[in-house]
């Protein structure tokens, strides 16, 4: 299948992220049409699309908007956009603010509008300058126009939108970390279900709360505009994936960057779409963001870009983040890198992850340096397994997975490399991600 | 009714046993019902959980309606995890013991492992799991983390970081206990650190607590810092008399001296927390200046003599035109026998134990003292404290007070002219200008009259009220509202004694709650005070007129019990001129002071927990504390002297023992009829309502 552009359609017209410009592509459309819809018949529009959360987890959209309270008790509802995008490899959310923002401005519209919320919560990643400054104009022009604030395209309701820009903390992308930050504490993750109340009950200062990646929210206005039944066609051909999905393509290939597809193409087929493979043949593919479990270009012959045809291949969609490594990649250095950041990343709350990371970059670390000692590979799989599923947020056991499924994959490079004190890739010194 | 119980409670089975719950109980508390015990560090059961040390992961599964277990694919975190019907917890499977190992190992790869020179090992918790729970050996072979070893956070708390296992108990006990948050995280990662802001002082009046709740030795005292090993130390139950609250706790002591002070849990008082003066202030059990045997002065010098010498020079110089002043760390036992001594011996009854700036003419009565027990505090709908720095004088009330707003909605209302802690969380500040306590009372007896249609002529306009308080009619109304909302406490102390117009201030109040329901409190402020009013310590003259007249000549002598004019009397220079004055001084005290200089006689003192004795905590609770240490030198019980003395005046059968005289006391004090030694309780004993005025 070739590429598939609907929410990057326009993204290289820049008049289409001017309001005058989005209304002449058609936008608007969708919230002039919410605005007169029944709240439930938005949800259930959304319900229809088979819409699932594309921050990575890939949780149905709908359940998280029908989770809010239907009749207000009290408290405010909130709308928060997860716009911090730190996952190494991935990259679409930040063109989607910068290229489309008045999609994403639409989409939370009509989702506050979807839950009775009354303000909603950009939260950006604090290197995203030209994003937030993309924002903030399309904002203030959606202000202008009556779009956002009171009494929106007369409907009697108001949605305010604020911006906010994260401080430099890959952990405050977690949803709760995120909440926590927002309110201006420290970005650490609070209790889940079903230890507390899902954020739907009782999340940003303990108010009923919806939060959803960019892409989820820009999705909602095609959603709406033309239907939940129309969207779900798209990547039929899969199990349970519906709609489109932007994969940013990096790593050792011609043409890396955004490429929106339906789901159903194949890895290889994304592989051609980037213009093939650069300077050497197809060795790895770390496909969905460097928390996601590496796999071998035997592997990758056969992916299907799906959330449940992944784990055939034992790899997941995530975020979307395929980074794509020649035959001169030396996977130990790689694994070295991406244990670094989550060393660094580890907010430091529970002590799988904040002691387990930092012990994984040490004994990768002295490997890298030629020290490893017989049985590190073992210590480290043993390591994995004690954050794997025992820390107190995700990045634990986003943590572990890249590594684990490294040793898993390519067992014999960490082999050689502990036995002789040096790569296995004869040109790898080049290449080495030095930090 | 049974419907209703069954609602309130789920069905649970913990590793094959079924079980009846609450509903909404932790996981961690639902399995020591069993005696089962999940290993924890960041869990404490007065603290909100956060799951942060993993220590507690437990398998759980749900009972499905075919009869088989599904498991939940993740361990779970039994601090956090609430249980729910058809949950089923295993506690002791391999996967748990793993997870537990994994844990642990974690901890300490960067732990220093230097127990044997940690004030901690031996009352480890770190320790204690790892020898239950943990891998005999370590894998880690890379560098450990490494920190300061005694970077002081304050002049009390000494932190070790490389020992912390970043649990965070300090840091939420700052934010949900103490409340003043002077601890927080920096840094991420390994890296993480408690810390205080930008590392300047750990200023807290609870700082101590943290020490205790630290699960490693991170957090120590630098007082008690390398003192002692655990294994060295006895421990004795005790009072803190630094205040009148009356906190438990455990007198740890080491070759006979007092080495270290921890809180001891007494729900209905400190539960299990201690303030800084209570956990620091005890040096003067090892002071240097420690008073150790009679003195008697010749010329410009004291002699040594013994007890007997001075006995027979207080007999003989002692009479009618004499008097004693008191402290506040008496025990109940040793003011009883000195009211005694004075009565019956010299024929005197001129005692008092009152050191405020007004005293209320005798006769002046308020009829409450203490209607609202401290536990009671934290289920008020409203506590209004007035005129009362409750952070500073009854530092444990304030704690309750604080826990009634931050966990059970309590509405805080602070009425000061001064800043004081609680006005960081009040819900509402009637801040008012100094000395207008009294106008500020009047305007809010005005406004619940006003409230309850009632009559106010006679009182202010709230215009002249704003006018001397500057707190605006609106505030009061407001305060009026809450108040007749029900279930409210109005809490004072005696401190108010020190401002403009006590007795019309607190007649204001007490007319106030009486019209709305409203609790009334004026809390006793010294360690025994409540004791000693409970007793009548206050015959004769009282304690001005007692300085005066020794300053006019109209005393021939004056026995300080425990007390230091010169720094507890507010005007220093009637202190000076009436010691100056008077012929014959005794002074009987635990440490060398400005006023004993002036004494004729000099008598050592035992500290409290050096002597058995009872003590009358601010509710009115009488508490038992028993010889803990022995005094380092020759001094005695304050009561044994009192006995002995009057044997000698007036022979008869001396008391022998603190019990013999709590037994008298109970039988000639209706109050006391129930705080026998035979009856007191672990919690200690309430006072009997019986008497319901007692003169101020």
């Amino acid at each position: 299948m070739a590429e598939y552009k609907l929410l990057l359609e326009h993204s290289d017209d820049t008049a289409y992220r001017t309001l005058d410009g989005y209304r002449k592509k058609g936008g608007y459309k969708a919230l002039e049409k919410a605005v007169k819809m029944e709240r439930q018949a938005i949800i259930d529009e959304v319900k229809a699309s088979g819409l699932r959360g594309r921050g990575g987890a890939g949780f149905p959209t709908w359940i998280k908007w029908n989770g809010l309270p239907k009749e207000k008790v009290g408290k405010k509802h909130y709308v928060v956009c997860n716009a911090d995008e730190g996952e190494p490899g991935t990259f679409k959310d930040k063109q989607l603010m910068e290229e489309t923002p008045f999609l994403l401005v639409e989409g939370m519209t009509i989702a506050g509008f979807a839950t009775q919320g009354d303000a909603g919560f950009i939260y950006i990643r604090g290197e995203f300058i030209d994003a937030a400054k993309a924002l903030r104009a399309a904002i203030d022009e959606a202000y202008a126009a009556g779009l956002l604030g009171k009494n929106i395209l007369g409907s009697g309701r108001d949605f305010d939108l604020y911006i906010h820009m994260g401080a430099g903390s890959y952990e405050c992308g977690e949803e709760s970390a995120l909440m926590s930050s927002l309110m201006g504490e420290r970005g650490m993750p609070r209790l889940k279900f079903p230890h507390a109340p899902l954020p739907t009950i009782s999340g940003l200062w303990d108010s009923p709360t919806l939060i959803n990646n960019v892409e989820t929210y820009t999705c909602v206005p095609f959603i709406v505009n033309k239907g939940g039944e129309w969207y779900q066609t798209l990547g039929a051909a899969t199990k349970n994936s519906r709609g489109t999905k932007i994969f940013s393509v990096s790593g050792h290939v011609n043409k890396p960057g955004n490429y929106e597809i339906e789901f159903g193409t194949t890895l290889n087929e994304l592989l051609e779409m980037s213009g093939g493979m650069k300077g050497g043949k197809l060795k790895a593919c770390v496909p969905g963001g460097s928390s996601v479990p590496i796999i071998d270009a035997e592997m990758c012959g056969r992916a299907v870009l799906g959330y449940e045809e992944m784990s055939d291949v034992k790899s997941m969609v995530g975020s979307g983040g395929c980074m794509f490594l020649n035959e001169h990649t030396c996977i130990v250095s790689f694994i070295w890198r991406t244990a670094m950041f989550y060393a660094q990343e580890s907010c430091g709350k529970c002590t799988p992850c904040r002691e387990g990371t930092k012990w994984m970059l040490q004994i990768m670390e002295r490997i890298v340096a030629g020290n490893g000692q017989p049985g590190d590979k073992e210590l480290l799989l043993e390591v994995c397994s004690q954050i794997d599923g025992r820390s107190f947020c995700g990045l634990g056991d986003a943590a572990a997975w890249p590594v684990a499924a490294a040793i898993r994959v390519f067992p014999e490079e960490f082999d050689y490399f502990i036995a002789n004190g040096k790569s296995m890739v004869k040109s790898s010194k080049d290449l080495m991600l030095v930090p | 009714m049974a419907t209703v119980a069954a609602t309130d409670t789920v069905n649970i089975v913990i590793n094959d046993v079924d079980l009846q719950v609450p509903k909404g109980e932790l996981v961690v508390e639902a399995v020591k019902r069993l005696g089962h015990e999940i290993p924890i560090f960041c869990y404490h059961p007065r603290m909100k959980p956060v799951g942060m040390c993993r220590m507690c992961l437990v398998e759980v599964g749900f009972k499905q309606p075919d009869g088989s277990v599904r498991k939940m694919p993740k361990p779970q975190a039994g601090c956090t995890l609430p249980v729910s019907e058809g949950m089923v917890i295993y506690t002791d499977t391999e996967m748990v013991h793993r997870d537990r190992k994994g844990v642990l190992e974690f901890l300490l790869i960067n732990h220093p492992l230097d127990c044997p020179v940690c004030d901690r090992g031996g009352e480890c918790p770190l320790q204690n799991n790892t020898i239950f729970y943990g891998p005999s050996t370590s894998r880690y072979i890379d560098i450990k983390r490494h920190a300061p070893k005694a970077f002081p956070l304050s002049e009390y708390v000494t932190l070790d970081l490389e020992r912390c296992i970043q649990c965070g108990r300090c840091v939420r006990f700052t934010e949900e206990i103490s409340g003043d948050a002077q601890l927080a995280f920096r840094f991420r990662g390994a890296a993480m650190q408690p810390s205080t802001f930008k590392l300047t002082d750990f200023d807290s009046k609870f700082s101590g607590n943290v020490i205790e709740i630290c699960p490693v030795g991170a957090l120590t005292s630098s007082k008690y810092r390398f003192r002692a090993r655990p294994w060295d130390l006895e421990t004795s139950e005790g009072l803190c008399l630094e205040c009148g609250n009356g906190c438990n706790v455990w007198l740890d002591h080491r070759a006979a001296k007092l080495v270290r002070v921890n809180g001891r849990t007494n729900e209905a008082i400190n539960e299990e927390w201690t303030c800084d003066k209570g956990k620091f202030g005890h040096d003067y059990y090892n002071s240097s200046k420690r008073l150790t045997q009679p003195l008697r002065r010749e010329g410009d010098r004291f002699v040594p003599v013994s007890w007997g010498e001075a006995y027979a020079e207080i007999a003989a110089h002692l009479g009618a035109k004499s008097a004693a002043l008191v402290g506040s760390t008496v025990s109940n036992e040793g003011l009883f026998c000195l009211q005694k001594l004075f009565k019956d011996g010299f024929g005197s009854e001129n005692i008092d134990h009152r050191w405020t700036r007004t005293l209320p003419a005798a006769g002046e009565r308020v009829a409450k003292r203490h209607e609202s027990s401290i536990a009671s505090l934290e289920h008020k709908k409203t506590v209004l404290v007035f005129g009362a720095d409750l952070a500073n004088s009854q530092p444990i009330v304030h704690l309750r007070v604080r826990k009634g707003w931050f966990l059970n909605e309590t509405r805080v209302v602070v009425a000061h002219s001064q800043t004081t802690d609680a006005d960081s969380f009040a819900n509402l500040l009637l801040s008012c200008k100094p000395g207008s306590l009294d106008d500020l009372a009047m305007g809010l007896e005005r406004a619940v009259a006003e409230a309850q249609k009632t009559d106010v002529q006679g009182f202010a306009s709230f215009k002249d009220t704003e006018k001397t308080t500057s707190v605006k009619e609106s505030a009061l109304r407001e305060v009026a509202a809450m108040l007749l909302e029900g279930n409210a406490s109005i809490v004072c102390t005696a401190s108010i004694y020190n401002e403009n117009k006590p007795v019309e201030t607190l007649a204001a109040l007490a007319k106030i709650a009486a019209a709305t329901g409203a609790e009334f409190n004026v809390y006793a402020e010294g360690g025994n005070d409540e004791g000693a009013m409970a007793l009548g310590v206050m015959t004769g003259r009282n304690t001005h007129e007692i300085l005066q007249d020794c300053a006019m000549g109209d005393l021939n002598a004056l026995w300080l019990v425990g007390a230091d004019p010169l720094t507890l009397h507010p005007s220093r220079r009637l202190a000076e001129d009436a010691l100056e004055a008077v012929p014959f001084l005794v002074y009987q005290g635990l440490l060398e002071c400005e006023a004993m200089g002036y004494a004729s006689i000099v008598l050592p003192m035992e500290a409290p927990g050096e002597h058995d004795g009872t003590y009358t905590n601010i509710e009115g609770r009488v508490q038992r504390m028993q010889q803990a240490v022995k005094n380092p030198g020759d001094g005695k019980p304050a009561w044994r002297v009192f006995s002995e003395l009057l044997v000698r005046i007036k022979p008869g059968r001396p008391s022998f023992s603190a019990k013999e005289i709590m037994d008298e006391i109970a039988a000639t004090h209706p109050a006391f009829a129930e705080a026998t030694y035979d009856k007191l309780e672990k919690e200690g004993t309430p006072l009997k309502p019986v008497i319901e005025n007692f003169y101020m």
